[in-house]
C-alpha cells in the first residue's frame, strides 16, 4: 500500500507543478472534446430533429442506422478513415494524416451517432400534443424544430454529455489516425495506452490517469448539474 | 479511391481463406466476450434488480455511481488496475499482467456498469402499479424480484447485449493490462490497433471487417428484439 501511496503523491506533485508534458496532453484532450462535440452538435442536431419530427420515407431505417452506429467500434472508424487520408488515398492531398485535424474528424464521426440518436429519442419522448398544436397553428418546419428542441432540451443535453464522455475517453480511433505523437496528437487517454509503464521512477503515468479522472469528473459533472437544473430527468427504457 | 478498393481487395481473401492468425483472434474474442458478459450478468443483474427495486438508504447514491461508471474511460480503468496488479503493489503477487486472465478481468469490470445500470433502469421503467400490487398481494422479496425481472426482460437483454458490445470493441484497458501480445491475448479490436501500428493495412482491415460484422449482427438482434416487443426504445423521460 505504501507503494500506491508513493505513486499517488508523486503524481499529485507533478500535476501541481504544471508538468509541460501533462499540459500538452490536457490541451489536446480538451481541444478534441470541444471541437468534435461542437461539430457533432452542429451536424447532428438538425438530423436528430428531422428524425424525431419528420414523417418522411426511410425515417425508421435512418433511425435504426443511427442507433446501430452508437455501437461503432472506434478502431474500425480509425482504420477506415486512415486509409482514406493516407497520402495515396482519395483525401491524401489534404495531408491531415497523423495530425490533430484527423483526430477531430474521427471523434466527430464517433460522437455524431450519440447526438443524432439521443436527440431523436428525446424529441419522440415529448408529449405529442405540443408539436401537433404548433403544427395546427401553422408553425413552419424550422419553428417546429426549434420548439421541439427547446422542449426536449434535457434530452439534448444528455446527448451532449454522452458525446463529450465518448470524445474524452475513446482511444481506438484517435491513436490510429493521430499516430499518438508526443506533444502533438497525444491525449490523456491515448497517452495511457501508449506508454503504460508505471514505476516509482516514473510518476508521469499515474499523473496522467489522475488528470484524466479529474477531466471526466469535472466536465461530465458540470454538464450533469447544468442538465439537472433544467429539470428532473432520468435515463429510462420505456415501452410504448 | 482505387487505393481504398485495393486495400479492401487485399483484406477479403484473408477472411475468406481463414487466415490462422485471424481465426485465433476470433476465437479469443468470442471467449472474452462470453466469459466477461456471463460473469458481468451473474454479478450485475442481481445488483441492478436490488437497485431498481430496493428502498434502502443510499440507493440513490449507488444509482448515481452506477450511471457514472458507465462514463468511466476504459484507459483509466486499465491504468488503475495496472497500478494494483504491478509487482510492488498489493495484488502484484498474483502475476496477472500480460496474461489472458487479466483481459477477462478487465472486460468483466468494464461490462459490469452496463448490466447493473441498464437493468436498474429497465426495472424503474416498469409501470409502478404492477410491483405495488404484487407487494400488496403479499409477494415476498424474491417473488417481486422474479416478477420484475420477467416483466423487464427485454430491457435486461438489451443491457446484456450492450455489455457484449463493449467487450467486443474495447481496446484501451486490455491493451494496457494484457500488453496486446501477438496471437496470445489479442481481441479483434486490439489486434486491429496492432496491425495498423505495424503498417499491415490489409490485415487490419480484415480484422476490422470481422469485428464490424459481429457488431452489426449484435445490434441487429437488439433492433429486432425491440421491434418485436412493441417498439421498446431507449428514451429519455422526464420524471413526473
Amino acid at each position: 500500500v505504501s507503494y500506491l501511496w508513493h505513486q499517488l503523491s508523486s503524481a499529485v506533485t507533478l500535476i501541481v507543478h504544471g508538468d509541460p508534458e501533462l499540459k500538452s496532453l490536457l490541451s489536446v484532450t480538451l481541444r478534441l472534446a470541444a471541437v468534435s462535440t461542437t461539430a457533432a452538435v452542429i451536424i447532428g442536431l438538425p438530423i436528430g430533429a428531422a428524425l424525431g419530427l419528420g414523417r418522411f420515407r426511410g425515417r425508421r431505417a435512418l433511425q435504426l442506422l443511427a442507433n446501430v452506429s452508437l455501437a461503432l467500434p472506434p478502431v474500425v472508424v480509425g482504420v477506415v478513415l486512415l486509409i482514406f487520408i493516407l497520402p495515396q488515398g482519395p483525401f491524401g492531398s489534404l495531408r491531415i494524416e497523423f495530425t490533430i485535424k484527423a483526430m477531430y474528424i474521427a471523434q466527430t464521426i464517433l460522437a455524431l451517432p450519440y447526438i443524432v440518436a439521443l436527440t431523436a429519442a428525446a424529441i419522440q419522448g415529448q408529449a405529442v400534443g405540443v408539436t401537433d398544436q404548433a403544427r395546427a397553428l401553422g408553425a413552419t418546419r424550422i419553428q417546429l424544430a426549434a420548439l421541439a428542441l427547446r422542449e426536449a432540451k434535457i434530452g439534448v443535453l444528455a446527448a451532449i454529455i454522452a458525446a463529450v464522455g465518448a470524445t474524452v475517453s475513446e482511444v481506438g480511433a484517435v491513436v490510429i489516425v493521430g499516430g499518438n505523437i508526443q506533444g502533438q496528437t497525444e491525449s490523456l487517454a491515448s497517452a495511457l495506452l501508449a506508454e503504460f509503464t508505471f514505476s516509482p521512477n516514473n510518476p508521469e503515468e499515474t499523473a496522467t490517469a489522475l488528470l484524466l479522472l479529474a477531466v471526466v469528473v469535472v466536465l461530465l459533472g458540470t454538464l450533469t448539474v447544468l442538465q439537472q437544473r433544467t429539470g428532473q430527468l432520468r435515463l429510462r427504457f420505456r415501452g410504448t | 479511391m482505387r487505393v481504398v478498393v485495393n486495400e479492401f481487395r487485399a483484406a477479403i481473401p484473408l477472411i475468406w481463406h481463414g487466415d490462422p492468425y485471424l481465426l485465433q483472434i476470433i476465437g479469443f474474442t468470442l471467449q472474452v466476450a462470453a466469459i466477461a458478459t456471463s460473469i458481468a450478468t451473474v454479478i450485475g443483474v442481481p445488483i441492478g434488480l436490488a437497485l431498481g427495486l430496493g428502498r434502502f438508504r443510499g440507493r440513490t447514491v449507488l444509482r448515481i455511481l452506477a450511471n457514472a461508471s458507465l462514463g468511466l474511460p476504459p484507459a483509466l480503468v486499465g491504468a488503475a488496475l495496472y497500478l494494483l496488479f504491478s509487482v510492488p503493489a498489493p495484488l502484484g503477487s498474483l502475476e496477472l499482467l500480460s496474461t489472458r486472465k487479466v483481459v477477462f478481468i478487465a472486460q468483466t469490470i468494464l461490462a459490469l456498469p452496463f448490466t447493473v445500470a441498464l437493468t436498474a433502469a429497465a426495472i424503474e421503467g416498469l409501470p409502478e402499479g404492477l410491483l405495488v400490487q404484487a407487494r400488496a398481494l403479499g409477494a415476498g422479496r424474491l417473488e417481486v424480484a422474479v416478477l420484475a425481472a420477467r416483466e423487464a426482460r427485454v430491457g435486461m437483454i438489451v443491457a446484456i447485449i450492450a455489455a457484449l458490445g463493449t467487450s467486443l470493441s474495447e481496446v484501451a484497458a486490455i491493451a494496457i493490462l494484457g500488453g496486446n501480445i501477438y496471437g496470445y491475448n489479442q481481441t479483434l479490436a486490439s489486434a486491429t490497433l496492432f496491425e495498423v501500428n505495424r503498417g499491415a493495412f490489409p490485415g487490419a482491415l480484415a480484422i476490422a471487417i470481422v469485428l464490424m460484422a459481429m457488431i452489426v449482427v449484435l445490434m441487429g438482434s437488439v433492433a429486432l428484439l425491440q421491434h418485436r416487443s412493441g417498439g421498446l426504445r431507449l428514451r429519455f423521460r422526464t420524471a413526473t
